[in-house]
């Protein structure tokens, strides 16, 4: 027994590395209220006591808080390996990737309305006196269209502005949608 | 911080999940962190539940801890930073100038509590402290001696050693039969 207390003390010190002894230490009270005591002798000769000095037992306390925490206030394992990240990284990961996804999906709609908004914009068009080059594309599926004065205007007016309400309709109901989600 | 120092073998079982560890941790510091607390808090019924509130945060924040300082200093940090949080919840501006963690030993910042202090506490601590001091006069010269090169000068036992002229060994015994006559004095007075 005296030998262990010698250990405890020389532990206290650093001055012994001994596994089985801070295993004990660990899972024994008794041991835990002699090495408290240690402590307080020095803390008491050093003068680095708070007065009146705090309930003896404050461990207890905390570690009932931390274990009515958890798991939150679980000291995670430390591991590299990326596919063992806790899972509350994980979740972070994946709600980052959501937002973003969010925010791209907003942002690719948006690019679409502005291209298709200067492609056939009337006002670029009817301005054209400038001599300023008309905007023109080559659709995807084949034969070239011009764009140009000449080109019926009251029927793609028409078809115009229903496309672009479409397309307002569309990006409100987006909108709206990302309002929505937390 | 080395694998000899009982600080890093122990954060080192935290961080591998060895939760009841942390409870030494919390029996090591416990009067030094109220005492860093002293210095901040005004009613002395709130350094038990703020003593408990570092701990917690220590404990949370463990798994960030490298070891590229010593755990005091960290332990430091994060109790000044917790007075400063506790005091500006409450409405209270925090202390212009902070005591720096070398001069935090020699500080006594158990004036500004005294005031608003149980009696009986104050009664109680003031024994255990002159228990401890007492028995430590009465202690014989060589256990005496190296004791206080121990605890107040901090030094290893090797140089302790140098110092008495005597085997490590000795030195390992000496210091431990003078924690040992102290116990025995003190803790019938803390079982009361």
């Amino acid at each position: 027994m005296q030998t262990d207390n010698e250990q405890l003390s020389a532990l206290i010190d650093n001055e012994v590395v001994d596994k089985p002894l801070v295993d004990e230490l660990i899972i024994d009270k008794m041991q835990q209220t002699k090495f408290a005591r240690y402590h307080l002798i020095g803390d008491v000769m050093r003068d680095e006591v708070a007065e009146p000095l705090i309930d003896i037992d404050i461990s207890e306390k905390v570690m009932a808080a931390i274990k009515a925490q958890a798991p939150s206030a679980e000291v995670t394992k430390l591991d590299t390996a990326v596919n063992k990240m806790p899972s509350a990284k994980r979740t972070n990961i994946v709600s980052l990737m959501h937002r973003f996804g969010q925010y791209a999906i907003a942002a690719s709609v948006a690019g679409v309305v502005v291209v298709t908004t200067l492609m056939t914009s009337p006002s670029v068009v009817e301005n054209n006196d400038t001599g300023l080059e008309v905007l023109s594309t080559v659709p995807l599926g084949g034969a070239v269209t011009p764009v140009s004065l000449q080109a019926n205007n009251s029927k793609s007016k028409q078809a115009l502005k229903e496309h672009n309400e479409r397309l307002e309709a569309l990006l409100k109901d987006h909108q709206l949608q990302l309002q929505l989600q937390p | 911080m080395s694998e000899r120092d009982l600080d890093f073998q122990l954060i080192q079982r935290i961080q591998n999940g060895e939760q009841q560890a942390f409870t030494l941790l919390v029996r090591k510091y416990q009067n030094r962190v109220a005492n860093i607390l002293t210095r901040y808090l005004r009613n002395n019924g709130d350094l038990a539940d703020v003593t408990q509130e570092v701990f917690i945060k220590v404990y949370k924040s463990l798994p960030s801890f490298r070891g590229e300082s010593a755990f005091y200093t960290w332990l430091y940090r994060i109790t000044v930073n917790t007075a400063k949080n506790y005091l500006t919840s409450q409405g209270r501006r925090p202390p212009s100038a902070d005591v720096d963690v070398m001069e935090a030993d020699s500080y006594d910042g158990s004036e500004a509590l005294r005031e608003a202090d149980d009696p009986e506490s104050v009664l109680r601590s003031q024994e255990i402290k002159h228990v401890i001091l007492q028995t430590i006069e009465q202690l014989p010269a060589e256990l005496k001696s190296a004791i206080t090169l121990r605890e107040l000068e901090g030094m290893s036992y090797e140089e302790i050693a140098n110092i008495e002229d005597c085997p490590i060994g000795t030195v390992r015994s000496r210091i431990f039969r003078a924690r040992d006559a102290i116990d025995k004095q003190l803790k019938p007075l803390l079982e009361n």
